[in-house]
C-alpha cells in the first residue's frame, strides 16, 4: 500500500506533465485544427533554456523559470509567424502548417544539437532533489512542485475558457472561425495567443520534466507523443480533459510497470494496448465538449 | 640537327613523371562510418575524433607504407539500411579498411557489405557480443569491450562479497537489450538469482517504478545494463529518492564524463567498468598528444577511436601492401599495446576469434563524491 | 495498349539504367525505388483518401519479417513464403482497419501511432522468432528457377515492384473508386449521401495500401539481408509524411518527386555540409512548403502553366 501511494506521486506528476504537453496540444489545435507536433520539441527548447539559466548565467530559480516562460512565449509567437500565418493567409491546406511545423521541429532539434554537444544537460530543481511526506502520500520535491504547478496552470485555464470574455472568443474561433470573424473576433490575435500559450505551456512541462529527464536534443519526439495520446484520450473539447488524459496514461503506464506480473519488456506494450482498445471503445475521448443548446 | 637542352630536359622531366608518378598522391584509403545527427552521436562524435587525431598523429610520423592515411568519413544518421549504403559508397571509393564505429545494429548491417566485397571492417568501439556471432564474416573484427567481458570483470570485483540476488535493470536501445542478455547470462554463470529485472523505456518520465519492484524484491546489489545516459541517470535519481542502500554495479556507460556534470551529487559509491586507467602511461601520453592537436583536452570514448585507427594502420604495415587479403592476415596477427584496457592489455584475435579486447582489460572504478575515482581492480583475476 | 507500350519502356529504361551504375549507385538507386513505392501507396491512403496513418512502416515490416521467417524459420519453398507475406499483411490490415473506420482524423492516426510502436515492441521482445533487438541476418535470397537474383538483377526486381505498384495505384485512382476516394476525404457526409459507402471505401484502401507496403517489404528483405527493428520505426513514419506533403498530397508524381527528393537530400547535402544537413533539411522543408504550401508538384504545375 505504501508503494502504490508513493507511485501515486510520480504518476500523478508524471501525468501533469503529459496533461501540460496536451494542453499545449489542445491550445493549438482548437481555434485553427493545426496540429503542432513540435510541442515535444519546445518542451526541449525549455528544458536547455534552464540550464542555460541555471548553470551558466547563475539565475536563482524563479527567476530563471519566468525568464524561460517569457522566451517561450515569444519562440511560440515566432513560430506562428513564420509557420503559419503566411500559409492561413494564404488559405492553404491544412496540411501544409502542420508539415511546416514539423520543418520546425527538425530546426528546433538540430539548432539545439548542433549548438550544446549531444549528452543530456542537468536542469535545475526548483526545490532540490530532497523528498517530501505529506501524510501517507511520499514524492520528491519536485513531484510535488510539478502537480502543484499544474493544477494551477489548469485552474487558469479553466478559468480564463469559462470565465472571461476573451476565453469565450476563443471558444467561438473554435466552434467556427468564420462565425467568429464575422462577429467581430480578431482571428489572427486569437491564433498568436493560442500559439504563445500552447508555446508557454509545453515550455513549462519541458522545464519541469527535464529535472528529472535531462535536457538533450532527443527528448522531444517522446514527450510529444504521450502528450497527443493524453490529448486524444482526454478529449479535446474541454480544458480538463487534457489532464484527465495525461494522468490515466501516465498512471496506466506506471502501475503496469509496478504490478502487472509480466515480464518488463512486455510491459511496455501495456499503455499502446491500452490506448488502442480506448480509440476502438470511446474514440471521442472521455470528456465531451460542452453543447450549446 | 641540334637538339635543345631545354627539350633534352623537358623530355628527361615528362620521363621521370612518366616512370617514377608522385607517391605523394597516393593515399590509404580508410572509410570511417559514423552517426553525426542520430542516437549514436554521443559517442560517435567523439570515438570520430579520437580516429581523427590517430590518423594526424600516424601522417605527422610519414604515414602507413610511405603513404599518407586518408580519412573518408560518412555519416550513417544512426540508421542501419544507410550504413550499409555508406558501406559501399567507401568501398566502391577506393576504401581499404572501413571503421564503424555508429550504432550495433548499423554496424550489423554494414557487414552484408564487407562479407560481399571482401573489405576488412572493424569496430572499435561496439560491446554487442552478437557482432562477430550473427553472421560468420571472416572479414570484420571487434576491439570494443563486450558486454560479456563488462559482467565478468565486475563480477569478479564483486567475488569477496558473496552476491546471492541481483537486480537488473537496462533500457530498451538495442545495445541495452544485448547488454541485459550477457548480463544476465553472466549473472547466473556466478550462481547470482537475477530476482528482477526491469526496463526503462527510451522517453520515460520517471524510474520509480522500475526502482519500487527492485526495493520489493530485495536483492543484494543492482546491476545496471543501460546505454541511454539519460535514461540511466532517471534510474539513478529514483535509486537515490527511494533511499536504496544496495550497491549499483554499472556497465561501461557510467564511464562517460558526462555523468559528472548531469548527475552531479548523486554518484558516490556508484561502480562501473571501463577500459580506460588514467594512471596508465599510453593514456597520459595520448591526452598530451590530443591536447597538442585539437587544443582539447579528451576523455575515453576518444581512446577507443584512437586505438582503433593506430590499431589499423599497425595491420596495414605489418602487412606490406595495401591488399585487403594481407591486411585481413595482418589484422588477425595483431599484437598490440594501446590506449584503451588495464596496463599492459594488448589486442589480440586468439585463432578464430575475431574479437580483440583482452577478457582481463577491464578495470573496475568507482566514483568517489562526483569523480570518477582510482582502479579497485583489473580483469577477472582474483579480487585485490 | 499505349499504356503497356509506355509502361515497357519504363520498366526498361529503369532497370537497364542499375545496370550501369556501381555498387554504391545502385544501392541508392534500389532503396529510392523502395521509398518511392511506399510514398506512392501511402499517398494513395493519405493524399488520395485522406486516411493519417502512421502504419505504414509497420505494414513494411511485417511484409519483411513474415516473408523472412517463413522462408528461414519455417523452411517454406518461396512462393508460398511471399503468398503467407501478404495473407498475413492482408489480415493485419483488416483487423486493424474495420473497428478504425469508426475513427475520425488524427484519432486513426493515434491508433496506427500506438499499433506502429507495440510492432516496435513485439519485435524487439520476439525472442528467437524475430531476433529481438538485433533483428535477423544472415539469409539469402534462394535461386529462382536457378538464376540468382542479387545486385543489379535484383534491382530489376524492385522496378518491377515499383511500377506494378503505380499500375494498380493509378488504375484505380482513375476509376469511380479514386472518386469516392476523394470524395471521402474532402466531405464524408456527402459522399454518404451520394450513395458512397464511406466504411467500406476507408476498410478497402487501409487494406490495399498496407498490403502493398507489405510487398514492398518483402522486397526490402533481400536487399541488404537483414532485417531489424530500427528501420520501420516511427522515425521514417514521420520522414514517409514529410516526403509525400512536400511532394504534394494526392498526386502521385507528387509522391515520387517528395521521396526522390528528401530520400536524396541527406546524401548530397552530407558531404557539402557536413553535420549540419539535418537542419539544412529541416529549413529546406521549411521554405519550400512556404513557398508552395500545394507543394513540389505545385511548382511543377506552375512552371507548367507558365510554359504552357
Amino acid at each position: 500500500m505504501r508503494d502504490f501511494l508513493e507511485l501515486s506521486v510520480s504518476a500523478a506528476a508524471s501525468g501533469c506533465v503529459y496533461g501540460l504537453v496536451a494542453l499545449a496540444y489542445l491550445l493549438m489545435i482548437r481555434p485553427t485544427g493545426i496540429v503542432n507536433f513540435a510541442v515535444g520539441e519546445l518542451a526541449m527548447l525549455a528544458a536547455f533554456g534552464g540550464y542555460v539559466t541555471h548553470s551558466l548565467m547563475q539565475l536563482s530559480y524563479p527567476a530563471g523559470l519566468a525568464a524561460v516562460l517569457l522566451v517561450m512565449l515569444g519562440v511560440g509567437w515566432l513560430t506562428e509567424r513564420i509557420a503559419v500565418r503566411p500559409l492561413l493567409e494564404r488559405g492553404a491546406p491544412i496540411l501544409a502548417p502542420i508539415l511546416a511545423l514539423l520543418g520546425m521541429l527538425v530546426i528546433f532539434r538540430e539548432s539545439i544539437s548542433l549548438t550544446f554537444s549531444p549528452d543530456p544537460y542537468p536542469v535545475p530543481y526548483a526545490f532540490g532533489f530532497g523528498r517530501l511526506e505529506l501524510g501517507p502520500l511520499s514524492g520528491s520535491y519536485q513531484s510535488f512542485f510539478i502537480i502543484a504547478t499544474t493544477l494551477a496552470v489548469f485552474a487558469g485555464a479553466w478559468f480564463f475558457f469559462e470565465r472571461t470574455v476573451a476565453g469565450k472568443c476563443f471558444e467561438a474561433v473554435a466552434l467556427n472561425r468564420r462565425a467568429a470573424a464575422l462577429m467581430g473576433i480578431n482571428l489572427a490575435r486569437v491564433t498568436t495567443l493560442a500559439f504563445a500559450a500552447g508555446a508557454g505551456a509545453a515550455g513549462l512541462a519541458g522545464i519541469l520534466v527535464g529535472a528529472n529527464i535531462s535536457a538533450h536534443y532527443l527528448m522531444g519526439v517522446p514527450l510529444a507523443i504521450q502528450g497527443f495520446t493524453a490529448l486524444v484520450i482526454g478529449g479535446v473539447g474541454r480544458v480538463e480533459g487534457a489532464l484527465l488524459g495525461g494522468l490515466l496514461l501516465a498512471f496506466a503506464e506506471q502501475l503496469t510497470v509496478r504490478y502487472a506480473p509480466i515480464a518488463a519488456g512486455y510491459a511496455q506494450a501495456v499503455p499502446f494496448l491500452f490506448l488502442m482498445i480506448f480509440l476502438l471503445v470511446r474514440p471521442t475521448g472521455l470528456l465531451q465538449a460542452k453543447r450549446v443548446a | 640537327m641540334k637538339i635543345s637542352s631545354k627539350l633534352i630536359a623537358g623530355l628527361a622531366c615528362a620521363l621521370a613523371v612518366a616512370l617514377f608518378p608522385a607517391h605523394a598522391q597516393e593515399t590509404v584509403k580508410i572509410g570511417v562510418i559514423t552517426d553525426k545527427v542520430g542516437p549514436a552521436k554521443p559517442y560517435a562524435e567523439p570515438i570520430t575524433q579520437g580516429i581523427e587525431v590517430g590518423a594526424a598523429e600516424i601522417n605527422a610520423k610519414g604515414g602507413v607504407l610511405g603513404r599518407k592515411i586518408e580519412l573518408m568519413i560518412e555519416d550513417d544518421q544512426g540508421k542501419p539500411d544507410v550504413s550499409a549504403t555508406m558501406a559501399r559508397k567507401l568501398v566502391d571509393s577506393g576504401a581499404v579498411f572501413i571503421l564503424s564505429v555508429s550504432l550495433t545494429p548499423a554496424t550489423q548491417q554494414a557487414q552484408t557489405v564487407s562479407l560481399a566485397t571482401k573489405t576488412p571492417q572493424m569496430t572499435p568501439s561496439n560491446s554487442g557480443d552478437t557482432l562477430t556471432t550473427q553472421i560468420d564474416n571472416p572479414y570484420f573484427w571487434q576491439t570494443g569491450p563486450l558486454g560479456s567481458i563488462q559482467i565478468a570483470t565486475l563480477l569478479s570485483y564483486a567475488g569477496t562479497k558473496n552476491y546471492k540476488r541481483a537486480a537488473l535493470v537496462s533500457d530498451n536501445s538495442d545495445l541495452g537489450q544485448l547488454l541485459a542478455r550477457f548480463f544476465r547470462s553472466g549473472l547466473e554463470k556466478a550462481d547470482i538469482q537475477v530476482v528482477s529485472e526491469e526496463l526503462i523505456s527510451r522517453g520515460a518520465t520517471s524510474a520509480e517504478p522500475q526502482m519500487q519492484k527492485v526495493r520489493a524484491a530485495n536483492p543484494d546489489v543492482l546491476v545496471s545494463a543501460g546505454v541511454l545516459t539519460a535514461e540511466n541517470v532517471l534510474m539513478l535519481k529514483a535509486y537515490r529518492q527511494l533511499g536504496l542502500k544496495m550497491p549499483l554495479l554499472a556497465s561501461y556507460n557510467f564511464s562517460v564524463p558526462v555523468y559528472m556534470s548531469v548527475a552531479k551529487g548523486l554518484l558516490d559509491g556508484v561502480t562501473f567498468v571501463d577500459a580506460y586507467d588514467p594512471a596508465k602511461p599510453e593514456v597520459k601520453a595520448f591526452e598530451a598528444t590530443y591536447k597538442r592537436v585539437t587544443g582539447k583536452d579528451p576523455f575515453n570514448l576518444h581512446g577507443y577511436g584512437y586505438d582503433g585507427m593506430r590499431l589499423v594502420a599497425d595491420a596495414i604495415q605489418r602487412a606490406g601492401a595495401v591488399d585487403k587479403e594481407k591486411i585481413k592476415a595482418a589484422i588477425q596477427a595483431t599484437d598490440f599495446a594501446g590506449v584503451m584496457g588495464a596496463k599492459g592489455m594488448k589486442y589480440r584475435f586468439p585463432a578464430g576469434k575475431r574479437t580483440g579486447f583482452d577478457p582481463n582489460g577491464m578495470v573496475v572504478r568507482v566514483y568517489e563524491g562526483d569523480r570518477q575515482g582510482r582502479v579497485v581492480h583489473v580483469g577477472q583475476g582474483k579480487p585485490q | 495498349m499505349k499504356l503497356l507500350g509506355r509502361g515497357l519502356a519504363a520498366a526498361l529504361l529503369l532497370s537497364g539504367f542499375a545496370f550501369l551504375l556501381s555498387a554504391y549507385y545502385n544501392d541508392v538507386y534500389r532503396k529510392l525505388l523502395l521509398w518511392a513505392t511506399l510514398a506512392l501507396s501511402y499517398n494513395f491512403l493519405f493524399g488520395v483518401c485522406g486516411q493519417v496513418a502512421f502504419s505504414h512502416f509497420t505494414f513494411y515490416g511485417i511484409g519483411a519479417y513474415a516473408v523472412v521467417i517463413l522462408l528461414v524459420q519455417l523452411g517454406l519453398p518461396l512462393p508460398l513464403a511471399i503468398a503467407g507475406g501478404v495473407a498475413l499483411c492482408a489480415l493485419v490490415a483488416l483487423v486493424v482497419a474495420i473497428p478504425s473506420t469508426r475513427l475520425e482524423g488524427f484519432y486513426l492516426g493515434l491508433a496506427t501511432l500506438a499499433l506502429a510502436q507495440l510492432f516496435i515492441v513485439i519485435l524487439n521482445e520476439g525472442g528467437a522468432l524475430t531476433g529481438g533487438t538485433g533483428g535477423l541476418a544472415n539469409y539469402r535470397l534462394p535461386k529462382v528457377f536457378g538464376v540468382e537474383v542479387t545486385g543489379p538483377r535484383y534491382t530489376v526486381v524492385i522496378v518491377l515492384l515499383l511500377l506494378g505498384t503505380f499500375a494498380i495505384l493509378w488504375r484505380l485512382d482513375r476509376s469511380w473508386f479514386g472518386r469516392a476516394c476523394r470524395a471521402v476525404r474532402d466531405n464524408p457526409e456527402t459522399a454518404a449521401a451520394m450513395g458512397v459507402d464511406v466504411v467500406r471505401i476507408k476498410v478497402i484502401v487501409f487494406t490495399l495500401t498496407s498490403a502493398l507496403a507489405g510487398i514492398a517489404g518483402m522486397v526490402y528483405a533481400f536487399v541488404d539481408n537483414t532485417v531489424n527493428p530500427p528501420i520501420f520505426g516511427l522515425d521514417n513514419a514521420f520522414l514517409l509524411l514529410f516526403m509525400v506533403i512536400v511532394g504534394g498530397a494526392g498526386r502521385h508524381a507528387g509522391a515520387i518527386l517528395g521521396a526522390v527528393l528528401l530520400y536524396l537530400l541527406p546524401f548530397m547535402l552530407s558531404p557539402v555540409i557536413g553535420h549540419h544537413h539535418a537542419l539544412v533539411f529541416g529549413i529546406l522543408v521549411l521554405g519550400a512548403i512556404l513557398l508552395q504550401p500545394r507543394g513540389l508538384i505545385g511548382i511543377y504545375d506552375a512552371l507548367r502553366r507558365r510554359f504552357a
